[in-house]
């Protein structure tokens, strides 16, 4: 995000765009909530009534998959009536002409046929966000999981370069990051293209720098995406390129990723799996070792929130059992591969890792424990440098001339469409209460007891009225890569034709439907459009018999043991 | 009984929420999450902030926590097998170099964690990528 | 008069939070400790939402509970500024449910306590305000966004006096529209 998590409140107007706060993050929909007390406009762009569209200015109920076509108009619409800050144009940008080439088809009108949005509240809300200021951006998974994604966030960002609103507090545009430490893992250089501190792997002079402080010559070719690995087990025909191993730390393909079967079939087709984790998971069961590591409240280190902020984890139990911390294992491992790896402590590492990245250097442990939260670029180890709440301070941008570069793309549709066979769309969203695949959430007592399998299915009522569903009822939900089972939701707050599933189920897992189709740029499956059909059981006995027998089946390959399974 | 307090950060979303723990250290036991006072949550949080983090007491309603390293000895869909901690380093460490030895280092591939680890666990897993392993096959569910 | 709890729509985000904090309040902090299938979940308010609406619901404490009328028993009873229910009196005949125009009475186990069969006893609960708690209702503790309030005799009656003073305001004005429109 280039604002604080603080400033949110004091935006004059907010446009949160595929972005469901009260879901994913209920505490910073709570600042959008305390901005709406202060005065703030809000227009919302969502398929959905959030939360958030409840109590917006302009709610734009846009078709899933139009995203783009409605930032463009937008953006038209900021231009051909006069509204962009020319100034800030002109001096921090470039490449507006050819932005502008791109925007010019981009009418209101155009926009409406796709977006299924009036042309007038197009530009109502252009309007509204134009003449506001500061005015900020927020953006989710409705941005980024469609295969096209990283246009819209360009698009978004058009919108406030065009309008100057860079540079200040409560401006700016701000993907919220979805996991807790997201935003760390990519600090951290767990991506195939960058070390840590987005120091890139193509760079002669980044290698050459951890070339020398890890003493050893490393390979300058960008590395596998994960969400590649399936295809790279399971079809690559050049040798060199096809995957043999793969060590998963801390994830769940076999329930997180798209197309289900796929994924399992790689799991099992790899040569070598390593899994290391807290929980038994689906994963787990396609692992040939299993390494327990320390879990959240038993280790120490440090998480970066969705702003940048590096903020300190404490352990408050010891573990039991014989576990160990992750950083302890991969060190070992490291270790027996003749490669040695000795820390004694989390802040060891800590301190490797910020001499060698320039935008984390003055984060240390101390500062952390003193404020309790720094934001990232802290360049100074001296106290006085306490991080930074804003990016692109006075519109100086992170390129070579500071400059920020418009960034013009065309719309296209999602690359699976509804049809005569699997005439609805699904899309998959966030349960307020479980968190990821809810290895965690699903072992607390009260979480669970809140929302358990097999989940819901989001359906307009109008859908439910035309197959015969009520609210409860177990339906069969099928795309053509698999199906499963869940109870259907009637709700007017989702459009008909449309259908929304949470993704941490086991037996309604939603993920058995959704497509491996991936943005070209960002690598992101397309979990928020896939066609789907929905149908009813007639038999309900029988599928509440079944939901049960399947999750007590599952939770058995799992490991809870069979008396335990006696008792519940 | 004294309760001692430790403040740490939320593991279940980006908004870096603070929490105060009250924990029983005879029982080795948390007996209470309770909200701090953090830069993003003066002081609030959510059900998950409030209510997640039982599992640590491990319940066992949905899964197990993993106590043991295991291995599969008889190959796929073989049952695990619990064993030492270093016969399960010196098999990863074996296997992995043999698949290196035989492939070259881009047929190995790993993934960091966006979840409970840490940034300093992910620092090291992606040293121990590029470094040992020597390939830049790394990568996280950020895109997931 | 009696005092309530009121959520307010313009500021809830649906998460219900207060729900949990509300079965944590009436099961105790041992529920995290203890066999995770030997208490229950009955949170004694409900989230509802709609299409335009996201607000949670429950006991108003009226001043004249329909509830407490319909009893037979008389397990229903005022004390302190709330209706309650007894739970050793209330022989779970669901006549205050069906009278409650909120839909807050619910059935739920009472712990601990079995019938002459061994059979586990149903009885009637609803919100208490947390009678029990010394730092008053859980649901308005926990809510992350302060969309719920412990409304008092004392709020009502400023809430009234601003009201007043504001029709009074209104009036004044309407008549000086009045005699300007008639000059």
């Amino acid at each position: 995000m280039s604002m604080g998590i603080p400033e949110i409140e004091d935006a004059s107007c907010l446009l949160c765009f595929g972005y469901n706060g009260a879901d994913s993050h209920p505490i910073v929909a709570r600042r959008i909530v305390r901005g709406k007390q202060k005065g703030m406009k809000i227009i919302c762009v969502d398929p959905r009534v959030t939360e958030t569209a409840r109590i917006s200015d302009i709610h734009m109920q846009l078709k899933g998959g139009s995203n783009l076509a409605l930032v463009n108009a937008m953006a038209n619409v900021i231009w051909n009536e006069g509204m962009t800050d020319d100034a800030f144009i002109t001096e921090h940008t470039k490449g507006f002409d050819d932005f502008l080439k791109v925007i010019e088809k981009y009418t209101p009108e155009y926009a409406e046929k796709i977006c299924q949005v009036p042309a007038e509240t197009i530009r109502q809300a252009a309007r509204m966000y134009a003449k506001s200021r500061p005015a900020m951006i927020l953006y989710g998974m409705g941005v980024c999981q469609f295969s096209q994604a990283v246009d819209v966030v360009k698009g978004l960002a058009n919108l406030a370069l065009m309008t100057g609103n860079f540079g200040g507090p409560s401006m700016g545009i701000g993907p919220v990051r979805g996991q807790n430490n997201v935003q760390g893992a990519c600090d951290m250089g767990a991506l195939p293209n960058s070390y840590p501190g987005y120091q890139s792997v193509t760079d002669p002079a980044a290698r050459k720098k951890f070339e020398e402080a890890w003493g050893v010559a490393l390979p300058d070719k960008v590395g596998c995406p994960i969400t590649h690995v399936p295809h790279r087990i399971l079809h690559e025909t050049d040798e060199k390129k096809k995957i043999h191993a793969y060590y998963i730390f801390g994830e769940d393909p076999a329930q997180s990723d798209p197309d289900l079967a796929e994924v399992r079939e790689a799991l099992d087709k790899c040569d070598f799996v390593v899994m290391q984790d807290i929980y038994m998971n689906k994963t787990g069961l396609h692992a040939d070792v299993i390494l327990p590591a320390t879990a959240w409240g038993e280790h120490d280190g440090v998480y970066t929130c969705a702003d940048r902020g590096f903020q300190r984890i404490r352990k408050a139990v010891e573990p039991k059992g014989n576990v160990k911390p992750d950083w302890q294992i991969i060190s070992e491992i490291s270790t027996a591969m003749g490669y040695p790896m000795h820390y004694n402590n989390t802040e060891e590492i800590w301190n490797e890792m910020i001499d060698l990245c320039p935008d984390f250097a003055g984060a240390t442990y101390e500062k952390m424990e003193k404020y309790g939260s720094v934001q990232w670029p802290c360049r100074d180890k001296s106290m006085e440098d306490r991080g930074t709440p804003y990016l692109h301070k006075n519109g100086i941008f992170a390129t070579k001339d500071h400059r920020a570069l418009f960034y013009g793309t065309d719309w296209h549709p999602p690359l699976e469409m509804e049809n005569d066979e699997y005439p609805m769309t699904l899309s998959t969203v966030r349960e307020v209460g479980h968190y990821s695949v809810r290895t965690m959430t699903g072992n607390c007592r009260m979480l669970r007891n809140l929302e358990d399998e097999p989940g819901w299915v989001q359906m307009n009522p109008q859908d439910c009225r035309r197959l015969h569903l009520s609210k409860g009822e177990l339906v069969k939900i099928l795309s053509k890569r698999g199906y499963c089972i869940t109870r259907c939701l009637p709700t007017e707050r989702v459009k008909p034709g449309a259908t929304y599933m949470t993704y941490q189920w086991w037996v309604g897992a939603c993920n058995e439907l959704t497509t491996a189709y991936l943005d070209p740029i960002s690598n992101t499956p397309e979990y928020k459009y896939c066609a789907c059909r929905v149908e009813k059981i007639d038999d309900q006995d029988w599928a509440e018999r079944h939901v049960k027998e399947l999750y007590a089946e599952i939770r058995t390959q799992l490991g809870i043991s069979a008396e335990k399974e006696a008792r519940s | 009984m004294a309760l001692d307090q430790v403040q740490t950060t939320c593991p279940y979303c980006g908004a870096g929420c603070q929490i105060m723990f009250h924990v029983d250290r005879e029982k080795n036991q948390i007996v209470e999450a309770v909200p701090a006072m953090g830069r993003t949550n003066e002081g609030t949080l959510c059900l998950k902030g409030h209510y997640g983090w039982d599992y640590l007491n491990d319940p066992q309603l949905l899964t197990k926590r993993l106590r043991n390293p295991m291995i599969r000895k008889g190959g796929k869909k073989s049952p695990l097998v619990e064993v030492s901690w270093e016969e399960a380093i010196s098999y990863v460490a074996e296997k992995l170099t043999e698949i290196k030895e035989k492939y070259g280092p881009d047929a190995i591939m790993g993934t960091g964690s966006a979840r409970g680890a840490g940034n300093e666990a992910n620092y090291l897993m992606q040293k121990f990528m590029r470094a040992c392993v020597g390939t830049n096959n790394v990568d996280h569910c950020a895109r997931i | 008069m009696n005092c309530f709890v009121k959520g307010n729509p313009d500021l809830c985000i649906g998460c219900r939070t207060c729900m949990i904090g509300c079965v944590v309040a009436h099961e105790g902090k041992h529920i995290f400790q203890v066999d995770p299938d030997s208490c229950s979940f009955n949170p004694r308010l409900h989230v509802v939402k709609t299409a335009s609406l996201s607000v949670p619901v429950q006991c108003k404490h009226c001043e004249n509970p329909a509830c407490m009328a319909v009893c037979g028993e008389g397990a229903i009873y005022r004390k302190d500024g709330r209706v309650l229910i007894s739970e050793e009196t209330c022989i779970g005949c669901k006549a205050c449910m069906e009278a409650c125009p909120f839909g807050a009475i619910t059935m739920d186990t009472a712990a601990g306590k079995l019938q002459a069969d061994g059979s586990e006893r149903k009885v009637a609960v609803k919100c208490d305000l947390c009678s029990n708690l010394p730092g008053g209702p859980a649901c308005v503790r926990v809510c992350p966004t302060q969309a719920l309030e412990l409304v008092t005799r004392d709020d009502l009656e400023n809430s009234a006096g601003q009201k007043r003073a504001r029709a009074a305001r209104a009036a004044l004005s309407l008549q000086q529209k009045n005699q300007k429109c008639e000059v």
